[in-house]
Parts: C-alpha cells; structure tokens; sequence
C-alpha cells in the first residue's frame, strides 16, 4: 500500500515526457504539411495533411539505395556486437591473469572519441581491402565497450553452479555461451541489438569518411546530400528526417521492455 | 504446430511481417497502376465540354516545371496523356477565342500513376 497518491508522479512524468515529444511532433508535422517552421503563430494542428513530401524524397535521392546500405551495415554491425561482445563479456566474468588491466584498458578506450582513432581505422579498413564496401562500413562498429559491460554485467547474473553444471555435462566453453548464457541474457541481447544498431544506423562520419562511391553512401549521408540541393524545401528535409528516424524508433518500441531490462540488469543485487 | 503459432506472434515477426506484406501489397498496387496515364476533361466558363483545346502536360524537373507534351481534346472536351514520367506534374489548358486554365498541380503517389482528374480544366478570360 502506498503512502502517497501516485498521481502527482504521473501527472509529471505526462508533461515531461509531452515537453519531450514536441520536437518530434513539430519535425512530423512539418513533414506532412509544409508549412514554414518560423511561421508566428505557429499553428499546432496543420491545416492540410499530405505524404507528397514523402515521395519527393524517394525519388529525389536514391533513397532505396541508402536504405539497404544502411539496413545491410546495421544488420553486420548488430551481429557483431551479439557475437563479439557476448564473448568478451563471457570472457570477463571468469578471473584470469591481467583482468584488472583489461577492464582498465577498456575503461580508458571509452574515453577516446572515435575522431582520435579513425585515421588508424581508415589506414586498417583500407589494408584489409574493405574500404567502401559493406563490410568495411560496419567493422569498426562490430563491438562496442558499453556493451561488452552489458553483456558481463548479465552474464554475471547468472548462477556460478549453472555454468558449473554445464562444464561437467561436457559442454565446451563455446557451447556454454550459447546455450547456457545467451538463452538467460535476452535482456542483454536486446540493449545490445538496439544500441548497436542505432549507433550504426546514424553513423555519419565513418561512412563519410570511408565511402567513394554514391551507390555505398548511407541514410545520414544521403541527408546531407539531399541538404545540400534541396535546402529550399522544408517540408521535404523533414519527410526525410522521419523516414531516416522511423526504422530506429520501430526497433526501439518493439524491444522497449527487453532494452531497459537490459540496461538496468546488473545494477542492483540481492 | 503451437511452436509455429508461438513464432508467429513474437511481436519481432510479426511487425516486420505486417510490414513486408504492406510492402508487397502497395508494390503490387504500384505495378499494375503506373501507366503514366493523366485522364481529364476541359470546360468553358459555362462547364460546356471544349473540343479542341491544347493540354500540356508540365513535368516537375528538379527544381521547375518544364512543358513535356501537348494534347488535343475530343469532342467531348476529354483529354488524355499516356507517358507521364512523374510523381508531380502540372496541367494546363487553352483554346483561342474560349481562354485558357491555370496550371493546376498535380501530386501523385508514385511515378507514372494512373489518374483521372476529378475537376475539370476551366477555360476563362478568352482574348
């Protein structure tokens, strides 16, 4: 039995989060309607709704083109993460000679913004012989230290005589992380999924940096080559804003639960 | 057969299901509507049908409208271009001694769509 009424709580959390939302609303208006967004007053309802916007940037711009690349790049990068991250998480659960001085390293690698170390990237991607192609856009993004911590962080979770049960079956280390680990880290799985496949998906440097050709460019890029010879045409720009925003925000709703759970796993015990 | 069952309700198929079969159905809407077909008609002030009037087709090209194509109404005052190439074009009408329309815009929902304009072309200010 609570205390206190809950409903000031809600009441806040309501207007909090449609304070949050204005933004998002005003781009969707503006991208069904076209009105001017300096226009004073602004009108909160348009007056007349349309997806022609829509169309215009689907044929303006390659934009099926774009949105493979940047489906194809998202779905290697997300599998990388799962796989690369779920190992390395494994791997940090156990105690083994130099774990401090990982963890450390790990740590201090966060620190460093991906501009310091894109030039080493750009040189690395190019010996392999990756550059504008889509592996080579997704590599650098195919494990990210959040979620190595995401993962250890659930597989932590995890009673210690699990595993031990596992091992005196016979299953291989291997086989313990699949079979036993990932099954119960779905949690993990889902905030590994997610973030890496925003991450991916609005990734504009790396892209910009690595791409030669027009046929390998991405959403974001595509966004800003639509910018640059269509800066007369707000409500096109915005249409392209949602159409960009959308496939995230879908993923995002479809694993809301799993992804907080995700995040959260780990940080209270008992 | 309650695994398949299982499967098929996982919100992680089942959106991205419902989706593909959007897809599927409006790409299939699309193929069998994209003659590029513009269908109209031509009035005069009174909305007596106007044979022989001139219609152009505008095409939106990048950033204006160019003039792609030129038709003669029938009798009837019906018009009919059948190569559209755009998703937005613009159509206008005259006939000297009647007058002649203003652009009127039109947006459609893909390339080369099949359209019958409702309104008709209303020829006015006959010099």
């Amino acid at each position: 039995m609570n205390r206190y009424p809950r409903w000031p709580i809600h009441l806040a959390l309501v207007v909090v989060s449609g304070v949050m939302l204005v933004p998002f609303y005003w781009v969707l208006k503006t991208s069904v309607s076209g009105e001017n967004i300096y226009a004073y007053p602004p009108s909160i309802v348009p007056a007349r709704i349309h997806p022609f916007f829509y169309v215009d940037v689907w044929y303006a711009i390659p934009f099926a083109r774009y949105l493979m690349n940047s489906v194809v790049v998202s779905a290697i990068a997300v599998a990388g993460n799962v796989v690369f991250n779920a190992m390395a998480g494994y791997a940090l659960t156990h105690g083994f000679r130099g774990k401090g001085f990982v963890v450390l390293l790990f740590l201090t690698c966060m620190m460093v913004p991906f501009q310091a170390t894109i030039i080493p990237a750009y040189l690395i991607t190019g010996r392999l012989g990756l550059l504008d192609s889509w592996l080579g856009l997704a590599l650098p993004q195919c494990s990210t230290i959040i979620c190595i911590f995401v993962f250890k962080a659930s597989f932590d979770a995890v009673p210690r005589s699990l595993i031990d049960a596992a091992r005196i079956d016979g299953l291989s280390e291997w086989r313990i992380i699949w079979h036993v680990m990932m099954p119960l880290s779905k949690s993990a799985i889902a905030t590994n999924v997610i973030l890496a496949f925003i991450w991916s998906w609005n990734n504009f440097l790396w892209p910009l940096i690595m791409t030669r050709t027009a046929d390998m460019q991405t959403l974001p890029l595509g966004l800003a080559r639509f910018l640059s010879y269509q800066e007369d045409t707000t409500g096109a720009l915005y249409a392209f804003c949602i159409m960009v925003l959308a496939p995230g925000l879908l993923l995002f709703l479809m694993a809301q639960k799993e992804f907080m759970r995700g995040l959260t796993s780990g940080a209270v015990k008992g | 057969m309650a695994t398949l069952r299982r499967v098929l309700a996982n919100r992680f198929v089942l959106v991205p299901g419902l989706l593909a079969i959007v897809v599927l159905a409006w790409n299939a809407y699309v193929f069998t509507h994209h003659h590029g077909i513009v269908a109209g008609r031509v009035v005069d002030q009174a909305g007596r049908p106007v044979g022989g009037a001139s219609v152009a087709l505008w095409v939106y090209n990048f950033t204006t409208y160019e003039e792609k194509e030129h038709v003669t109404t029938d009798h009837d005052g019906t018009f009919r271009f059948t190569n559209n190439p755009s998703h937005r074009i613009q159509v206008s009408a005259e006939k000297p001694g009647v007058g002649r329309s203003e652009r009127v815009p039109v947006f459609l929902y893909f390339r080369s769509q099949d359209i019958d304009l409702s309104a008709p072309l209303r020829l006015a200010g006959a010099g």
